[in-house]
């Protein structure tokens, strides 16, 4: 005879990429699994699940948070942005530096990559070295050895500058 | 010498094609994958490293709801063994457990947390066995892992008898035993994928893999039914190094997906991606080198053992490669070397970017510079005086194709600042520079079946259809793909439709591996591109009624030379109208191979040198390498973008190798099971500076064009590390990774000589 599993769930209000969710999930799951399973937003990655790779990304409140450490029950009434919003209209400048410069290969570790830039580059446009190595040392990246990476955002501060010069 | 970058290379700066949907999270890796009624698989491991099976209960676990399926070895309709060359891994085990990544049992059920639930009721009664958790331990046990007995592999070299005779002689001889870790790959993205039974009795697999076929044949095997019956879907990948070579969870999933006839999602957590993945072969490596009053190397005895862990993979190719390797770039008359790959409980090692010449470099070129020391000359030029002539024959004596890269190499790292500016001093801080060199082989070598094929052709949709078996794992394969094409052809990139990674779809190319996949591109390109013209333009001549000397291939169709040259038919009506007799040019080729019958023996050979500068903290002992300079001569820059993204990401991955990468075992189990304790370079870990030349010259009469690059900027980090640890603190590291208590002892021991 099968016996019957019980689990408790809980019903979550949050505002994900600009929209209004209703979700009912066990308490348990991650922001990670919601994103990834229940919604299918793929683009936000896993890959050490401790908090430690920073491939999962995602912004809470506008802040960089690890998804694999945060549970369901801490996005009640938050709002919540991934890596599929960030292009909603365009190209992000980041994005397009990491395209010119060879800021990703397999492109696993890109999303996350991005998303903590972002929230960097939002306070502070034109970061130190120092600043960005310290804002990313929590995003592994095993392909680029973060050459390119480091490339990219110089270029976006170029970009940047310039944009500035002009206005 | 041109530095590799953006100014330099301008037009052929390209973004890739494979970029934007990486950039913006919507390429669906095979992991993402989701299908209507899919299942969660999960894989019971072994809770021993070495154990006998006694019994294998799953009543309970099978009466948990929502499970769907549980396999055990009973479930295993073929051939229950799976492996690259020597099929020895059990898929699921019987009635021995030989490391603790030994799947024992598998399940599908509708949800993880039930998956993971039914793994914990499955009870498998063990019967733990003496675990030999080091080569010197199977050496001498008799214990028998495997029934011919513990060792695996037996390679070596041997050019005269006299070798011992000869280093006696030698005034200079170094002697030292060196170490190197259990490196992990480390890619982000672990091993997984979807297996979907599809209605017609077929099997798709969605898993990565670095050779699609070589999975389907082995999954045939397995599963007892035809390849045919399988279609293997292998691209994208998020990283692999050599570590998704070898079958991971494809045969779960697919097992699984036969017994509940519905799709079966498995990924692996990162805890058991360590705990079941390969490594590189941590090797021990003894080396006695002699030379003479001239500084000319005599003489050279090496012996390696390999730790190649449960299972074989590929470790007698590594070992072979290491062997081949031992002697580098140099030319040294007596030679004697044997290696030794050896069964332990430890993890399985196999395949990982540098192929086994990371190892043994970092080795011979530590050599080198005790040498140099010894004989009081600079390494370079001790280096110099040693090397390899462009016509000298290969390390094995085997003839190779002419190549002066180790020449070129050394010249051109000679002028890098890191080696030519004074060291900056600073007060907390002692520095030191240092510099190696490889020779690096390309393609499987002699004696082993090394096929490639291509496919050409025009679609009905009026697109350049160019088709590979080989896999996009982030290398930047398709930019390289679309650039040679659009090269060779003269089209543009939207004219051009790339193929890969997709059995269904692609002839066999042979394993995207073994730094091959560029090389054979380039050659698949060649050889199809003549008879695709003429055909082409043959058409297109006669439908336009054209001279067929007036035209040529461009963007969006055929152009006819004149005044103002003009399009005359676009690739879409030329299809149209070819309707039912569209061109398509198949080649089968294989990769070139020494004439001399020297099994596993190279011909192409790429090169590197590399100059590091390091900084250590005299308070911790803490190294950091502050600067680094690489120059590579492998041909023709096909792709800058993606050459310089594999040095500089293979330069990184060999920091690591050398400062802080360690999979640590003890008893057949890891300590370090996460990204938490083994540690990979963080952006805060790598050079400030770091510079990339390149030596794009092939020889005259070389016609085996661009060699690929995905190795070889790994191979020298390690040795010019240490060097560079030498000349700061003295201390001559011989195991991997740097110990910073052994650099502090080094710092103390200077601080007390000084006073
Ligand atoms: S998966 Fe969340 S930090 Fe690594
Ligand atoms: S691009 Fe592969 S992990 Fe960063």
């Amino acid at each position: 005879m099968k016996k019957a599993k019980v689990e408790n769930k809980i019903d979550l209000t949050f505002e994900l990429n600009g929209q209004p969710y209703h979700l009912t999930v066990p308490p348990t799951y991650r922001l990670v699994d919601i994103l990834r399973t229940d919604l299918q937003l793929t683009g936000t990655k896993i890959s050490c699940e401790i908090g430690r790779c920073g491939a999962c990304s995602v912004l809470l409140n506008g802040k960089v948070v690890n998804s694999c450490l945060v549970m369901a029950y801490q996005i009640q009434l938050s709002t919540i942005e991934t890596i599929e919003h960030v292009s909603h209209q365009s190209l992000h400048p980041i994005q397009q530096a990491f395209l010119e410069e060879g800021g990703l290969q397999c492109g696993y570790c890109t999303p996350g990559m991005i998303i903590a830039l972002k929230d960097l580059l939002e306070q502070n446009q034109q970061p130190t070295d120092e600043e960005v190595f310290e804002h990313l040392s929590g995003n592994l990246c095993r392909c680029t050895g973060y050459t390119g990476i480091i490339r990219a955002v110089q270029r976006y501060r170029e970009v940047v500058n310039k944009k500035e010069e002009i206005q | 010498m041109k530095e590799l970058n953006k100014n330099e290379y301008k037009s052929k700066w390209r973004i890739r094609p494979d970029g934007h949907d990486k950039v913006t999270g919507s390429l669906k890796y095979l992991t993402d994958y989701c299908f209507p009624n899919m299942l969660v698989g999960k894989v019971l491991r072994s809770s021993f490293p070495h154990a006998k099976i006694n019994s294998i209960n799953t009543t309970e676990a099978e009466q948990l709801e929502g499970v769907e399926a549980i396999i055990t070895y009973k479930d295993v309709p073929g051939m229950n063994r799976f492996g690259l060359i020597f099929p020895d891994q059990p898929v699921l085990c019987e009635d021995t457990v030989r490391y603790v990544g030994d799947a024992v049992a598998a399940v599908a059920a509708i949800s993880e947390e039930i998956a993971m639930k039914a793994l914990s009721l499955i009870f498998v009664e063990y019967e733990p066995l003496e675990v030999i958790d080091s080569p010197d331990k199977a050496l001498s046990s008799q214990m028998k892992l495997h029934p011919a007995g513990n060792v695996l592999h037996r390679a070596g070299y041997k050019n005269s008898e006299y070798v011992l005779d000869e280093l006696k002689k030698c005034p200079y001889i170094v002697e030292e035993t060196y170490e190197t870790p259990r490196q992990m790959h480390a890619y982000m993205e672990t091993e997984g994928g979807v297996v979907v039974p599809e209605n017609d009795g077929k099997l798709t697999v969605y898993a990565a893999t670095q050779h699609g076929f070589k999975d389907r044949m082995q999954l045939a095997r397995i599963l007892s039914i035809p390849e045919s019956n399988i279609r293997v879907i292998s691209s994208p990948i998020g990283g692999s190094f050599g570590g998704k070579d070898e079958l991971n969870i494809q045969p779960y999933a697919a097992l699984l997906a036969i017994k509940t006839k519905k799709p079966v999602k498995l990924h692996n957590k990162r805890t058991e991606s360590v705990r079941a993945g390969i490594k590189r072969h941590p090797m021990k490596m003894t080396m006695t080198t002699g030379a003479n009053e001239e500084g000319k190397l005599v003489g050279h005895i090496v012996r390696i053992v390999a730790d190649t862990g449960a299972y074989a993979t590929l470790g007698p190719a590594v070992l072979d490669f290491a062997v081949e390797h031992s002697t580098g770039p140099y030319i040294i008359p007596y030679v004697d070397i044997e290696g030794v790959s050896v069964f332990t409980n430890n993890g399985v090692s196999g395949e990982y970017r540098g192929f086994g010449g990371n190892q043994v470099t970092f080795a011979l070129e530590s050599q080198m510079d005790r040498l140099a020391e010894l004989l009081q000359i600079n390494p370079l030029v001790f280096r110099e005086q040693n090397l390899r002539k462009a016509d000298d024959p290969g390390p094995l004596g085997q003839r190779i194709v002419k190549n002066d890269g180790a020449r070129s190499v050394l010249t051109m790292i000679k002028k890098s600042p890191i080696l030519t500016q004074p060291l900056k001093t600073e007060p907390l801080n002692v520095k030191g520079r240092g510099v190696a060199i490889t020779m690096h082989g390309g393609g499987l070598g002699f004696g082993r079946p090394d096929p490639s094929g291509a496919r050409l052709s025009l679609t009905k949709d009026g697109e350049i259809e160019i088709a590979f078996g080989f896999e996009e794992f982030g290398q930047g394969l398709l930019g390289s793909i679309e650039i040679m094409m659009m090269e060779a052809l003269g089209c543009r990139k939207e004219d051009l439709k790339i193929v890969i990674g997709d059995t269904d779809l692609v002839p066999s190319s042979g394993s995207s591996t073994a730094s091959r996949s560029t090389n054979m591109i380039w050659n698949g390109i060649q050889k199809l591109k003549e008879p695709f013209l003429n055909k082409i333009l043959d058409e297109a001549a006669s439908y336009t009624d054209t001279t067929r000397d007036l035209l040529y291939l461009g963007g969006k169709g055929i152009w006819r030379k004149g005044k103002i040259d003009q399009l005359i038919i676009s690739y879409y009506d030329l299809a149209n109208y070819l309707s039912d007799k569209l061109p398509i040019f198949h080649t089968q080729f294989h990769f070139p191979t020494t004439p001399d019958a020297v099994i596993g023996g190279h011909y192409l050979y790429s090169f590197a040198a590399v100059a590091a500068e390091v900084e250590i903290d005299q308070l911790t002992g803490r190294v950091k390498v502050t600067k680094m300079d690489h120059c590579v001569a492998a041909g023709p820059v096909v792709n800058p973008l993606g050459y310089l993204g594999q040095i500089e990401g293979g330069a990184v991955m060999g920091l690591g190798f050398t400062i802080n990468e360690d999979s640590v075992m003890e008893n057949g189990r890891y300590h370090t099971q996460n990204l938490d304790s083994y540690l990979i370079p963080t952006i805060k870990d790598i050079p400030k500076e770091m510079k990339v030349f390149v030596d794009e010259s092939l020889m005259e009469g070389d016609v085996f064009g661009p060699r690929g690059v995905g190795e070889i900027g790994t191979v020298a980090i390690a040795p010019a590390v240490t060097a560079a640890i030498h000349d700061a603190c003295g201390l001559w590291v011989k195991n991997l990774p740097v110990s910073s208590e052994e650099v502090l002892d080094a710092l103390t021991i200077n601080a007390f000589v000084e006073k």
